[in-house]
């Protein structure tokens, strides 16, 4: 426990106090950066708002981030299936990756109206790509001496697929989710921007009110939500390839 | 012959660095090139002996803060954005009031039948900067419980035209023209109505750059005075060269917005005083409505907020 929170604690320690040393002494305008002391100063006179507003953003990023893994998955196998079905589909994932999420946004709170299903639509299309990708790229890369083992033992694709492929590509599964974790956080924001409601709505009111201390209170609140869902996932990982993979056994 | 050409070339180089940085001025928009701004783009800078480069925005350009940091010369801001700007120690002064009556206004389709801003709020959905003053002064007056409250769209009328029961606020000079273009029966109303009417389209200097270089910002009032007597007589040449950059706009809206703005320009006050002009009782009254709701705690002397030039 402590090797794992040590190291992180002493950058946070040291830029805190270095905002913190440079607003005080003018070097830099309170106005532009907060200090940190005036960011925890917003953050527990607004914790109210601001918990709620966490709570508002964490659903809407959650059902995203879990949108994404379920369909990403499936989209991944799917594509999988054939060298065909994939050149015919994968370049139209690739349109999850590269949309304007900001421009196709009001399109967004046309379609799912001014709500949280506006807001899980944009997680999802922010966050759905990294997963197919992984996903595909793991299960096309299967041990060749595995898949022949099951082959010579007259396994069907399905049975290949689930007991083999799949599990095989557990690692660059993860690896995908937890990408596309920060960013269904970040989409959830920007849906919020566009129908309300969250992190989001607080950021654009502190903003407009030209406060910037509430702005980055609500910043820090979602990059915290990111890390937990990170930190989520890692866990999900670390319980599911602790007994047989590599990446989880080092340490 | 080669050294001669090259002993002359090194000093004209490091003049023209010099100029390239210390000459142009440097006005920071809070919004695409629209007829709001159409009196920068028509002001005779080079006679007031000013080289002005424009930046134009968009949507939450903090040109306050801009010009607060000094990474502009001059920023478009509203009134309300100084007192604010002012509260948190970012030393911003006005100089010159494009808009003396506020341009903000709500609409709402005809077929409602609302006769005044209460009548939005009683029922449907309404998009708001809810962050706005007047946005608290509409909720504290009227209360926002039958209504829907939703993000503005910033100038995007596109759910406006797909909700009969969907009011927005708008620039009573933009939105609801391009929604009755779209065929919408738009009926508006101004935000003034309620007692709230911040001067907008305001240019603002910092305090620091104002007292250190007076005989900038006093040319650049004048030319800026210049530009939109020209541009109310007549926009069309700065319509074109809006155009130009912002041609998403077509020409015709651009004179219909052009032609629409004129009375919250040129009032009574401005032919007493010029365009531009700004008065303290204004600004008092202002002021007192942001302590009133909370947004500042300490009074803010009316006079620091702006300088007639």
């Amino acid at each position: 426990m402590r090797k794992t929170l040590l190291p992180p604690l002493i950058p946070l320690v040291v830029f805190t106090l270095l905002a913190e040393f440079l607003v005080r002494e003018g070097f830099v305008r309170g106005y532009l950066v907060p200090a940190p002391s005036a960011v925890l100063r917003a953050m527990v006179s607004g914790r109210v708002e601001l918990l709620h507003a966490l709570l508002s953003t964490s659903a809407g990023s959650l059902a995203g981030f879990a949108l994404s893994a379920v369909t990403g998955i499936a989209i991944a196998i799917l594509l999988s299936s054939s060298r065909g079905v994939q050149r015919a589909f994968y370049p139209y994932a690739i349109f999850f990756q590269t949309v304007p999420l900001i421009a196709v946004a009001p399109l967004l709170v046309i379609w799912f109206g001014f709500g949280i299903e506006t807001v899980i639509a944009s997680a999802f299309v922010a966050s759905v790509f990294p997963v197919i990708a992984n996903t595909l790229s793991g299960i096309l890369s299967t041990d060749l001496p595995l898949r022949d083992l099951f082959k010579l033992y007259g396994a069907s694709p399905l049975v290949t697929l689930f007991k083999l492929r799949l599990p095989a590509a557990l690692p660059q599964v993860f690896t995908g989710l937890r990408v596309s974790a920060g960013l269904a956080v970040v989409g959830a924001i920007v849906g919020e921007f566009i129908a309300g409601g969250g992190l989001g709505s607080v950021v654009e009111v502190a903003r407009t009110q030209q406060r910037i201390d509430k702005v980055f209170a609500a910043v820090l609140l979602a990059s915290l939500l990111g890390l937990g869902l990170f930190g989520l996932i890692n866990l999900f990982s670390h319980l599911m390839l602790r007994r047989w993979h590599a990446s989880e056994q080092a340490h | 012959m080669y050294r001669r050409t090259f002993l002359k070339t090194v000093p004209a180089f490091a003049l023209l660095a010099a100029c390239g940085k210390s000459a142009k001025t440097k006005l920071a928009l809070n919004w695409k090139p629209e007829p709001e701004f159409g009196g920068f783009y028509a002001a005779p800078y080079s006679k007031h002996g000013l080289d002005v480069e424009i930046l134009p925005g968009g949507t939450g350009t903090p040109t306050v803060q801009m010009v607060g940091a000094g990474s502009v010369d001059f920023g478009i801001v509203s009134a309300d954005e100084v007192i604010l700007a002012r509260s948190h120690g970012n030393d911003v002064v006005a100089l010159f009031a494009v808009f003396q009556d506020s341009p903000t206004g709500i609409m709402a389709h005809a077929s409602r039948n609302l006769t005044s801003i209460g009548d939005v709020l009683k029922d449907g959905t309404i998009a708001l900067e809810s962050g706005l003053p007047f946005a608290r002064l509409l909720e504290r007056k009227y209360g926002f419980s039958h209504v829907k409250v939703v993000p503005s769209p910033g100038g995007d009328i596109t759910s406006f035209l797909h909700d009969e029961k969907f009011a927005q606020q708008c620039f009573l000079t933009s939105e609801p023209i391009a929604a009755r273009k779209q065929g919408a029966s738009v009926k508006v109303f101004a935000v003034s109505e309620i007692g709230y009417d911040p001067y907008t389209t305001v240019l603002a200097i910092s305090g620091d750059s104002l007292r250190k270089n007076p005989d900038r910002a006093k040319a650049m009032v004048a030319a800026v005075r210049d530009g939109w007597r020209a541009y109310l007589d007549d926009p069309k040449a700065a319509n074109q060269q809006m155009n130009q950059l912002n041609p998403t706009m077509d020409l015709e809206t651009f004179a219909e917005v052009a032609d629409a703005q004129k009375p919250f320009i040129e009032t009574d006050a401005t032919r007493r005083n010029g365009l531009g002009t700004m008065s303290r009782e204004r600004w008092e009254t202002l002021i007192a409505q942001f302590k009133d709701l909370g947004d500042i705690s300490q009074t803010i002397p009316a006079d620091e907020c702006f300088r007639m030039l």
